[in-house]
């Protein structure tokens, strides 16, 4: 049986007749990443906050190390921190206020080389006597993320992490956040709408759509539940006997002037390849996708919407 | 507060306004009227006692308000930081913030007019003592306020502490007041205060049982503000506490 570090039973929240989270069930393993996914309105920052202790479940449980939210709120919050691109910041406050004061509201000993270290690997040296109302969307990014940091934290919820952050930045965070996890143990709840982000980072991804868990494997896994790819072909002749034979078994294709990409089952490639020989059809290039964790998504919520 | 123009210059500017508007009135009528002693130090310690109870209620409710304005209260809540630390900080602040202002305030009458405020010696402090726990009382039931319905009531930060001052006479004995309004400020603790400084002021001591009056219902309310004020955050948190901005 795993062991968890959080975890949520049941959870279910209700806006008098609406219900943004409904009976949601998970837990984070000891040094796990998971990803939690969905699209906008899923539900995922309405659980987050209940996760957090500043949004009151309808029902449900939230328990970490073991111990009940409500009863140990103190004694949990002082092992788990939080980052979110859509909160702000004291905005009157320069960088090296807020990372003080948050020390202090964490209780963290050696406070100064902690934050001394924490400024080094976010590199906000340059920053430390600005105001957070002049900093920008990426470095208030990174000031969130040194924060979330500050305490040592045994489990992370990370909301958006690296949006608003440039590329080589993100990548940057995304290495960092991996490395806290070989380093400490720590676990992570990480949401993100950047799926090659979450391919790369998550051990485990859950899918959330209209409140409830719709999906949950690791990122290798959910995409091999679609057993269609795409098979492209840059068309020499035939475009015309192509499209018909599509129509004919079928298979979904989008044209782009010389190309047609086809959705078809991993297992039909041969047969269609043949196919498209016995009628004499010509191609002079060929290139077979396979599903990712994107194509899952959206294959997952237009299912999940169709019915 | 360092990096907040606006809540410093509260702290000085109000004060400032009211001690030149009201002294110079009561200079005016020191000047006109033969039968009023000690005038001048009794409008202008009205106007330094209600320094105690605005700035205790003030930075109760404005510290709460900033924190929504910066949307910094999840940051705090998501912190191991309890209800009631955060009950503690603010009230501190508010004694300190009081201080501040208060001897600011009262250089400025002594220099300005040569109304010493420590006229009141000792009494100064079961005065201001309970002073301020009516701005606590006040304080947190209008942040509990707020706290139910969110910002569009937030001018009551600074306008509720203004209903209870007519009835507190702070500026004229209570017997002026209209026989109803009488009885209402028989509610009103910081009416036993305002009354027994002119009482000192006048004949020289303090009514104690008027001021354990006070006293009684300054603890009252501020425990049932306080109960509220938990109430409201429970309920503030079936909502959201991000949602409350």
């Amino acid at each position: 049986m795993d062991t968890y570090v959080l975890e949520a039973k049941n959870l279910t929240k209700k806006y008098k007749k609406f219900v943004a989270v409904n009976n949601v069930s998970f837990g984070l393993k000891k040094g796990e990443i998971l990803g939690f996914l969905g699209p906008n309105g899923a539900g995922k920052t309405t659980t987050i906050q209940m996760l957090l202790g500043i949004l009151q479940q309808t029902n449900g449980t939230i328990e970490y190390f073991g111990k009940n939210l409500e009863t140990h709120r103190e004694e949990i919050l002082e092992r788990v921190n939080f980052s979110s691109t859509y909160v702000d910041l004291p905005w009157r406050l320069q960088v090296k206020e807020v990372l003080n004061y948050t020390s202090y509201l964490y209780s963290i000993p050696n406070r100064k080389q902690r934050i001394q270290k924490i400024v080094d690997v976010f590199r906000l040296h340059k920053l430390m006597n600005q105001e957070i109302s002049s900093l920008s969307a990426g470095q208030q990014t990174r000031l969130n993320l040194a924060k979330a940091f500050l305490n040592f934290p045994d489990v992370l919820l990370l909301d958006e992490p690296t949006a608003s952050l440039d590329p080589e930045t993100a990548y940057y965070i995304r290495q960092f956040i991996m490395n806290q996890r070989d380093e400490f143990n720590v676990s992570i709840l990480f949401t993100s709408h950047n799926m090659a982000e979450v391919e790369e980072v998550c051990d485990r991804v859950i899918f959330i759509n209209h409140g409830t868990i719709i999906a949950e494997d690791t990122p290798e896994n959910l995409p091999k539940r679609i057993h269609k790819s795409r098979l492209e072909l840059m068309m020499k002749d035939g475009m015309k006997r192509t499209v018909a034979l599509c129509e004919e078994y079928k298979f979904a294709y989008v044209v782009n002037k010389r190309s047609i990409e086809v959705e078809i089952d991993e297992h039909a490639i041969a047969h269609f390849l043949s196919l498209l020989s016995q009628k004499k059809i010509e191609y002079d290039q060929i290139s077979i996708k396979k599903p990712n964790l994107q194509d899952f998504f959206l294959e997952v919520l237009k299912h999940h919407e169709n019915t | 507060m360092v990096h907040s123009i606006d809540r410093l210059s509260d702290m000085f500017y109000w004060p400032t306004v009211d001690l030149l508007l009201w002294g110079i009135t009561s200079l005016y009528i020191k000047n006109n009227t033969q039968n009023v002693p000690n005038i001048v130090l009794m409008i202008v310690s009205g106007i330094l006692l209600w320094i105690i109870i605005w700035r205790g209620q003030y930075e109760i409710t404005v510290n709460f308000l900033e924190e929504l304005w910066n949307k910094n209260l999840v940051n705090l809540f998501v912190s191991p930081l309890k209800l009631s630390e955060w009950i503690v900080a603010v009230s501190i602040i508010g004694i300190l913030k009081m201080i501040l202002s208060l001897t600011f305030a009262s250089l400025m009458a002594f220099f300005l007019y040569k109304a010493n405020i420590l006229y009141y010696g000792w009494y100064l402090i079961p005065f201001g003592a309970s002073l301020i726990l009516t701005g606590w009382a006040v304080g947190f039931f209008i942040t509990g306020i707020i706290l139910r319905y969110g910002t569009k009531v937030q001018t009551l930060a600074w306008t509720a502490i203004m209903l209870i001052s007519p009835f507190s006479a702070v500026y004229y004995p209570l017997s002026v007041l209209p026989l109803w309004a009488q009885k209402i400020a028989k509610f009103i603790p910081t009416s036993y205060v305002f009354e027994n400084s002119r009482l000192f002021l006048f004949k020289g001591y303090v009514n104690w049982t008027d001021l354990w009056i006070s006293y009684g219902l300054n603890i009252l309310y501020l425990f049932l503000a306080i109960v509220f004020f938990y109430k409201s955050f429970t309920k503030a948190k079936e909502k959201g506490l991000i949602g409350l901005f």
